[in-house]
């Protein structure tokens, strides 16, 4: 049987996935954009109790399995406390129960680990696969550059709409990019057409930080689209938590080392996951001067909801507006659109009294 | 000087283990009182509204103790002595005990990777300003109770094990098995229907006990969790004895509940032993409780 792949979903960084696996020379369906009616398929099949993550990458992998996958790819045992750990094995009985016979692959997030699998699965060459994870990797940074872009001019841009327009061009074009030398034209056309957009240099704008779970920051699928709702609301939105910033503290450990020391007056252990970083990065953002935090995680998490107090603590003592958002299958778009302009009133009115 | 200690969560992991150990080094121990009413609705009001139900009672116990004692003894609990995690909200829980209450937090950090938990008790007692000799003394009488107390609980077991009535496990984490507020008597309920209850905690772990009729099988999938692993050994062993149900309680919102309830699930199914999985919280009704386990011993069809 040739593997046909699928992942989960995982906003605008599954491209690079679908890349990596591509240029292996694997067959590669990648998953539907996340919707309400791929949540809710998820949810039927899922552990009732379990994360929402969880529920949506099932449901990722479900819109797949109907169009031709037939092997998952799912990181396992990833090093920390919380329950991200059993993803790979529950996703498995959870499929498997509801009837589907799927080839689960799960792999250690360790780089050797990670090797040995795609080598195992692709039956590529050392040098394909190193070449595969270059292209990859550039291709993530790109992504990352835009997404950096995005935030910034969104509320400068004169002509409403028009990075967002680009933006999501360019994510088209990438999707269908299968060679290094077209990746490198369409880089250089795209920064080429950002630079044209005009905008309104001198325009005094709030700034407003997110920080939280990974998955729900970066997703905009899950977070209502968060980033471009403030953006067109005239707040720069700035956001540390990327695929990257994970990868890099994964292979370097010291930066962790470095967070303790920044946040032991608030929390002397980490709590699993990345409960630690938010704590860090908002009193980062505190001392930095921004006019809001907005707190995102999935309906009870376990890292997030145990340092949520501490958060609401530093939220006191300063007098930052916070927002903390708890998002799960019922959540409804109308509700949380109602908090983020409230919120937004709050900080522009934090912005305007400074 | 008097030592508060809040009689919820992470106190059932050791009962009197603590307050031996402090009352034999020259402290006053104030145990918080039993679980109750009004320190649920307490507990509830301060905390975070989606973090578990076990950790409600538990900030609801330390602010009883608030202003009745010197210290308040909130440890953190990271790996035990097998080198596995405990939950991932007990690490944070004296600092979140710091914002909850004036009265000073005493607390040392149990990380059996990085220390011995012998060495962790002598930091302690450096803390309170006693010496090696007192801490030792102390530790030892501390431990003398416990293995004790272990005796006394294995022989229940076997004495459990020999009666003629349907023997029912409940599966769930001590410091739901044991506070009779928060498990609404089950136990009690359990015996008033004709049944013998029996704490998944009561089981000889494989490890110390030889196995009687088969080995340990090697379980399916490896917890990092403490209780995790424990709770599975120990299924594999009840397995070997003839039980008829199985009831898992588990508190609303657990996290780590919701994983282990998918293997300890699968495993009672197998083996074809009915399974009730029953959610508690704050809301939780007697009645309804009642009622569930009426059915449940009805579809037992004893």
């Amino acid at each position: 049987m040739r593997p046909i792949i699928t992942f989960a979903r995982w906003g605008n960084y599954t491209i690079v996935f679908k890349t990596l696996f591509e240029q292996l020379g694997l067959k590669v369906v990648s998953p539907e954009k996340t919707n309400q009616e791929t949540i809710a398929q998820g949810v039927k099949i899922a552990p009732e109790m379990y994360c929402f993550p969880l529920k949506v990458n099932l449901g990722n992998y479900l819109s797949a399995i109907r169009r031709g996958a037939n092997t998952v790819f799912m990181a396992t045992s990833l090093s920390g406390s919380c329950r991200l750990r059993y993803y790979g094995v529950v996703q498995d009985k959870s499929l498997s129960e509801a009837g589907y016979k799927v080839n689960f692959i799960t792999f250690d997030q360790s780089p050797r680990a990670l090797y040995l699998k795609i080598k195992e699965v692709s039956g590529a060459s050392f040098w394909q696969i190193l070449k595969a994870v270059y292209f990859a990797f550039k291709e993530l940074r790109f992504i990352e550059k835009l997404e950096k872009k995005g935030q910034y001019f969104r509320p400068r841009e004169k002509k409403r709409g028009e990075t967002d327009t680009i933006l999501r061009e360019t994510f088209f074009d990438l999707e269908n990019i299968k060679n290094f030398k077209k990746f490198s034209e369409l880089k250089k056309r795209t920064f080429e057409k950002i630079s044209e957009i005009e905008i309104d240099k001198k325009k005094d704008i709030p700034k407003v930080a997110l920080i939280g779970e990974i998955y729900t920051v970066s997703d905009s699928a899950i977070n209502f689209e968060v980033e471009e709702k403030l953006g067109r609301e005239g707040i720069e939105v700035h956001r540390e938590m990327d695929l990257t910033y994970h990868l890099k503290k994964a292979i370097f450990p010291w930066k962790d080392w470095t967070i303790q020391n920044k946040i032991n007056p608030y929390l002397k252990s980490t709590v699993g996951g990345h409960g630690r970083d938010a704590i860090y990065e908002m009193l980062n953002y505190v001392k930095k001067d921004f006019d809001g935090i907005i707190h995102l995680l999935p309906m009870s998490c376990m890292p997030e909801s145990t340092i949520r107090p501490i958060l609401e603590k530093i939220h006191l003592q300063s007098g930052i507006p916070f927002l903390s958002l708890s998002l799960d299958e019922q959540v409804g778009e109308a509700g949380v659109d109602t908090r983020f302009e409230a919120f937004v009133d709050v900080v522009k009115n934090h912005h305007n009294k400074k | 000087m008097i030592i508060g200690i809040p009689r919820a969560l992470i106190y059932w992991k050791r009962p009197c283990f603590w307050e031996i150990f402090f009352e034999n080094l020259g402290f006053k121990v104030l145990l918080s009182p039993l679980t109750n009413k009004e320190i649920i609705q307490k507990g509830t009001m301060v905390s975070d509204p989606e973090t578990c139900f076990s950790n409600k009672v538990y900030w609801g116990h330390l602010l009883s103790l608030e202003g009745k004692c010197n210290f308040i003894f909130v440890p953190r609990l990271k790996t035990n002595k097998e080198k596995l995690e405990y939950c991932p909200k007990f690490f944070a829980l004296p600092d979140l005990a710091k914002i909850l209450v004036k009265t000073p937090i005493l607390t040392e950090t149990f990380d059996e990777r990085r220390e011995k938990f012998e060495k962790t008790l002598l930091k302690l007692g450096k803390k309170l300003r006693k010496n090696k000799k007192e801490v030792e003394r102390a530790k030892k009488i501390a431990f003398l109770k416990e293995k004790e107390l272990e005796k006394k609980k294995q022989k229940e077991f076997f004495e459990k094990i020999e009666s003629k009535k349907p023997k029912i496990v409940l599966v769930s984490h001590p410091y739901n098995l044991y506070d009779d507020y928060i498990n609404l008597r089950i136990k009690d309920k359990l015996g008033e229907l004709g049944a013998e209850a029996i704490f998944i905690d009561e089981v000889p772990n494989p490890k110390t006990q030889h196995p009687i009729k088969s080995q340990v099988p090697s379980p399916d999938i490896q917890f990092h969790w403490e209780f995790g692993k424990e709770i599975m050994e120990r299924i594999s062993m009840i397995l070997d004895y003839e039980i008829t149900g199985v009831i898992e309680l588990s508190s609303f919102q657990c996290g780590c509940d919701a994983v282990l309830k998918e293997f300890v699930e699968r495993k009672f199914k197998k083996n074809k032993i009915p399974f009730l999985y029953l959610i508690i919280d704050e809301h939780t009704g007697e009645a309804g409780i009642q009622t569930r386990l009426e059915a449940f011993i009805d579809t037992l069809g004893l």
